[in-house]
């Protein structure tokens, strides 16, 4: 665990500086260059997931008849929105059980999971609690579908 | 969800209206000689049949290898009863109606004619409802036959909202405050409430499919109902919630059912002869329920036809309300509010209900050994709402919305017994 928090600090401040590079994000979010996380994260997001999210979630993303999935519909619900705010709900409302027991690692590396699930490649550096704050949740292209 | 009207604090005099009847069937027993009067002898029978003449019941069958769904609810506690205030979010007007606890089905109509109260005030054209539960959809409902324009915004329809989750019976005073925070104030709001839904939902009774119908429900005991019950308090447990934060006691559950028994079915206790069940001791009371699929397309029918307009949305803060084009909103979310709008007064309180296919022969509802197991039109619907002996505490804190099997299996399992014995004498 702290590992995984003394990591994402150095990836802090990465992002901090992927930021201040302009509002890349935030003009052209799903253009090509844009480094939202790295696949190392999404594979620690991955482990994450099973662990705390596949219970409801579904070990597919895919939801269920009373859980939201979190491919789908949710890309369509959250394309174009702040990524700091699903940074946000996630960070306060999940896991539903036991809410905000997360650290913010912890659903860094969630949504970076979560973004490469939902067809957005992985890049050069981490997401980071900081960096979300700067980005939107890309849009869904046909050719971004799995 | 799990308070019934036939609570032992509900039980007064039924002469008044039942003399008629009663009276009727006492004539006969006057003729034997064995009271000196219609009333003495009405007095004495206190129920509405004569002994030996309550149609035979159909036995439940009550199998854990009948499951077809298992369902968790998190119902939108409060202490201080429903959110029903009124606030600005930019230049929008957000008029709040959610955090009716285990109440929600039971006052939908009463806090929806209160929210649009509010709106309609303000005279607008158009209204937003955000939510589709079943307060959203009541709410939008009401708000129409106020004259106004409305568009839902909802994430999810009947039946992916919470709502569906519930048991579908009346339970007005489920969880739907405590009292001390709620203060007198609130009761009176109650009142007016439950008193408008009930008004409400009796228009829906007698409609094809039976969105709203009521049930015969038997509670049934081992021992005497008026034998002093062991208080379910949590043992080890101080404090309340003025000095913890959360409830901690069931005896700090508003009940405010008394206020309405005038117009609640009272219940009547079952001598030996008309207990059909192998439990010495049963109390029978009507209860009205809600059929979820055929009212909830019902409501949805209405709302269309009335020239609503629905679209899928998802909110993800407060400040995206600035973004729509009615200048009013009444603010439906339910359990989300916690987390919409940073809510932390909402405690979730789970509940779990497990359905079995349908039994329509079978026309009533029993309550046992802190489970439930009432018949609707969707299924034979069983809950174990008390089996730890928590009272109204079972569940307060509890947000894990996953189905527990074994809860629903032990809870099956109280019926499954009580019906193999069934009926009383045989077997």
């Amino acid at each position: 665990m702290r590992g995984l928090r003394a990591k994402g600090l150095c990836a802090a401040l990465g992002a901090g500086l992927l930021a201040l590079a302009g509002q890349v994000a935030h003009a052209a979010p799903s253009r090509a260059g844009t480094s939202y996380y790295t696949a190392a994260q999404a594979e620690r997001g991955a482990a994450a997931y099973q662990q705390f999210c596949a219970v409801c979630h579904g070990a597919d993303l895919g939801g269920a008849f009373d859980v939201p999935p979190l491919v789908g519909r949710f890309a369509a619900n959250w394309s174009g929105a702040p990524l700091g705010q699903l940074f946000d709900y996630m960070s306060k409302a999940m896991p539903l059980f036991a809410p905000g027991t997360l650290t913010q690692a912890q659903n860094a590396d969630l949504l970076a999971f979560m973004l490469h699930e939902n067809g957005v490649p992985a890049g050069r550096h981490d997401l980071t609690p900081e960096g979300v704050k700067t980005m939107l949740f890309p849009k869904t292209t046909a050719a971004s579908m799995k | 969800m799990n308070s019934f009207p036939d609570d032992p604090k509900n039980t007064p005099s039924r002469l008044g209206r039942r003399g008629l009847f009663a009276g009727s069937l006492a004539l006969g027993a006057l003729a034997g000689g064995r009271w000196a009067s219609v009333p003495a002898a009405a007095a004495a029978l206190r129920r509405t049949a004569v002994p030996g003449t309550v149609p035979r019941l159909v036995p439940m069958r009550p199998h854990a290898d009948q499951i077809t769904d298992i369902k968790v609810c998190l119902r939108p506690f409060r202490a201080a009863g429903p959110r029903l205030d009124v606030e600005r979010v930019g230049e929008k007007v957000v008029i709040h109606n959610y955090g009716h606890g285990g109440s929600g089905w039971s006052l939908s109509w009463g806090s929806a004619e209160m929210a649009v109260g509010k709106a309609a005030a303000l005279s607008p054209r158009r209204v937003a409802v955000v939510g589709c539960g079943v307060i959203g959809l009541t709410t939008a409902l009401v708000a129409q036959r106020a004259g106004l324009d409305v568009t839902i915004y909802t994430r999810d329809l009947l039946p992916h909202t919470r709502s569906v989750r519930a048991n579908g019976s009346w339970t007005p005073d489920s969880r739907v405050a405590l009292t001390a925070p709620a203060g007198p104030q609130f009761a009176d709001t109650w009142e007016r409430m439950a008193r408008y839904s009930w008004k409400s939902y009796r228009d829906y009774l007698g409609l094809p499919g039976n969105p709203i119908d009521f049930r015969d429900s038997y509670v049934l005991s081992d021992t005497p109902f008026d034998a002093p019950e062991p208080e379910p308090e949590n043992p080890g447990q101080k404090g309340d919630y003025a000095t913890t934060g959360m409830p901690q006691q069931s005896s700090e559950f508003a009940s405010y059912g008394a206020r309405i028994r005038d117009i609640i079915p009272a219940a009547e206790l079952l001598s030996a002869q008309e207990n059909p069940f192998a439990v010495p001791y049963a109390r029978r009371a009507p209860l009205m329920i809600f059929n979820f699929g055929a009212y909830g397309h019902l409501l949805l029918s209405e709302f269309y036809q009335a020239g609503g307009r629905i679209v899928i949305r998802e909110f993800h803060t407060p400040a995206d309300m600035k973004s729509l084009p009615e200048p009013v909103i009444l603010n439906c979310p339910g359990y989300a509010a916690r987390d919409l709008w940073g809510d932390r007064s909402l405690i979730p309180v789970r509940g779990q209900t497990a359905w079995l296919p349908p039994q329509p022969d079978v026309a009533y509802g029993v309550r046992y050994k802190g489970a439930s197991a009432l018949s609707k039109s969707d299924g034979l619907m069983i809950q174990g709402f008390d089996m730890s002996g928590l009272g109204e505490m079972d569940g307060v804190g509890n947000s894990f919305e996953h189905a527990d099997r074994s809860e629903a299996e032990k809870a099956i399992g109280i019926f499954e017994n009580l019906f193999a014995r069934f009926p009383a004498g045989q077997g």
